[in-house]
């Protein structure tokens, strides 16, 4: 290929979650090369299998080719070795959103990496200052937010910490605008940042006015879908988020702002108590299970 | 519902009033429009023929049925016409006494089985009901704007609704094409009650530096599966409709998520009220709306 070798060709992703491998297929679909770490091979294995998967699926319906499916799984490798990121030209971590767990992965990763390799964060509930502050030279340190699933949801946040330099901003701004689809958001570093911070606590509402019976979920649903012309209605999209992130995320919103708004609603958390997460369990506000039989 | 043994009244000539109409015409049912100012009437009659007109132009229509509807709705400005109607619904000015004073003229006019219904988008079923003799028939069938072309209709019985009545509501809806959502009787129904409280968020947002209007629009739909932002969809929803709404909620439910931030209140002194006037949060040439 004649095309010019874009800004940060090699990736180090820190973690092949669900949100790891979604950005994993971003970055290589761009035609970076991405380095994958994880804990176990086991883990590395089900991240690659995610992304075939999500690849397969759009094969399927004409979104892409089984070329373009092996070009994209190729550029993308696995380690469980820290030590062999030491090479990458930008390091992004999508690892549980724990801050403990976040902290001393990046402090093991800052000191392989150079000390202006950028260092960026998929972080959507914690603090990209704080995370920065913990590292040498936190200049080079944002956030970088994608939404869930990270290859069709077209806004990525670009997160401005207190010391990230402009440079960087700009870089990341550019490095958006290099992956298909992709739009760029420079935001602040506030709780939910931008796109949360508003979906949040309209979130909350919706599950809140749900729980006092306005009308079933089906119903609040369609009418979003249709009277407002959203794609998917509110409390579907939390099925899909899973509740048990929506909580977490929700949460430390609150903590983080004592706005009431944030404040989980009681249903939320005994939905959750439950093991009634949304998709990933079948059983959330709408009863995948159920609704197949009922229909 | 057999749709050529009813006749369907449409109370109120405005946007709504012209909107419904054209919906209850075109699934075939003889319709009058109904208003107490013959130039309100004369103009929305011509809105619905005007829509009829058009889409027989756009070829969404064959001709032979562009007439028929046309031919389907007639007009009157005497209430005392609207005798040998089987379902009447409401679409006049969204004032609760102007409402219950017409529901309490309707008394004496309507038929032993007719149903009345209720677009009101912000009020209580339950309390529009209050002015007639037969709040069992009360149904409150909230339209979206333009209701020729949004299929949801928001369905909320009132306190003394009969089941029988929401029932054969729930027809009538069906027999329109529409797709009828049941909600409480609270106020905004499901999509107001949302909606109103997220605009105003995303206002705030904007005062308080979370973002600028280009940002939010552009980062929100591209997160949520949203057609549009907050302030595009404000634009076209018009800034005095989005004060209206969000005040009588706020009246109604005294929480202060639903009160219009001081923003609005200074768009619409300023006489920006969106694409309508040219000029919302953002600049337009072009003042028409859905095209029309």
């Amino acid at each position: 290929m004649n095309e010019p070798v874009p800004d940060f060709p090699r990736i180090g992703l820190l973690g092949f979650g669900t949100m790891g491998a979604g950005i994993a297929q971003v970055f290589a679909a761009s035609g970076r090369s991405v380095l994958v770490l994880e804990t176990g091979s086991e883990r590395l294995e089900s991240g690659f299998a995610a992304v075939s998967a999500f690849l397969e699926e759009g094969i399927a319906r004409g979104k892409t080719t089984a070329d373009e499916k092996s070009a994209v799984l190729g550029r993308i490798a696995g380690t469980t070795s820290v030590a062999e990121l030491g090479c990458v030209d930008a390091v992004l971590e999508a690892v549980t959103e724990d801050p403990g767990t976040k902290q001393a992965l990046l402090a093991r990763v800052a000191a392989v990496v150079t000390e202006h390799t950028p260092i960026l964060s998929n972080t959507s509930a914690l603090s990209v200052t704080e995370l920065a502050a913990a590292l040498p030279n936190p200049e080079r340190v944002a956030g970088l937010h994608f939404f869930n699933p990270a290859p069709l949801m077209r806004t990525v946040e670009v997160v401005r910490a207190l010391q990230t330099e402009q440079a960087l901003i700009d870089r990341l701004v550019a490095l958006v605008g290099t992956l298909a689809g992709k739009n760029a958001a420079v935001v602040k570093d506030r709780p939910g940042f931008l796109v949360n911070a508003l979906l949040m606590p309209y979130l909350n509402d919706v599950v809140q006015a749900y729980d006092e019976e306005l009308a079933t979920a089906a119903d609040i649903d369609l009418a979003i879908e249709l009277g407002l012309g959203h794609k998917i209605g509110p409390l579907r999209m939390l099925d899909m988020i899973g509740l048990d992130v929506h909580l977490h995320a929700t949460t430390a919103a609150y903590t983080a702002t004592l706005d009431p708004a944030y404040a989980p609603p009681p249903l939320l958390r005994q939905l959750v108590a439950a093991g009634r997460l949304g998709d990933k369990t079948g059983h959330g506000f709408h009863n995948r299970c159920h609704s197949r039989e009922d229909d | 519902m057999n749709n050529e043994n009813h006749t369907v009244a449409v109370l109120g000539a405005g946007t709504m009033g012209a909107g419904i109409a054209t919906v209850t015409a075109r699934a075939g049912y003889r319709t009058i429009l109904f208003d107490i100012d013959e130039h309100n009437l004369r103009r929305g009659i011509g809105t619905v023929h005007g829509f009829f007109d058009k889409s027989v132009r756009l070829g969404k229509l064959d001709a032979d049925d562009g007439r028929a509807a046309k031919e389907a709705l007639s007009g009157t400005t005497e209430l005392a016409e609207l005798g040998p109607c089987t379902v009447l619904i409401e679409a006049v000015v969204e004032d609760l006494a102007v409402k219950t004073e017409l529901f309490g003229r309707l008394d004496g006019i309507i038929a032993e089985s007719a149903l009345l219904h209720t677009n009101t988008s912000t009020l209580s079923v339950t309390g529009i009901a209050s002015g007639s003799r037969y709040p069992e028939r009360v149904v409150g069938t909230h339209y979206c704007n333009p209701a020729p072309l949004m299929k949801l209709v928001e369905l909320a019985d009132g306190r003394h609704t009969a089941g029988w009545a929401h029932r054969s509501t729930a027809e009538f809806l069906a027999s329109l094409a529409k797709t009828a959502v049941v909600t409480e009787d609270r106020p905004g129904f499901i999509v107001n009650r949302f909606l109103i409280p997220w605009e105003n968020s995303c206002i705030r947002a904007l005062e308080s530096g979370l973002g600028s209007k280009e940002a939010i629009d552009a980062a929100v739909p591209g997160a949520l599966g949203q057609p549009m932002g907050p302030f595009r969809l404000l634009d076209i929803v018009g800034m005095d409709i989005h004060q209206q709404v969000a005040t009588r909620l706020y009246e109604q439910l005294r929480d202060p998520r639903f009160f219009p931030p001081p923003m609005v209140d200074r768009m619409v002194s300023a006489g920006d009220l969106g694409r309508k006037t040219g000029r919302g949060f953002y600049e337009y040439d072009d003042t028409r709306l859905f095209g029309s």
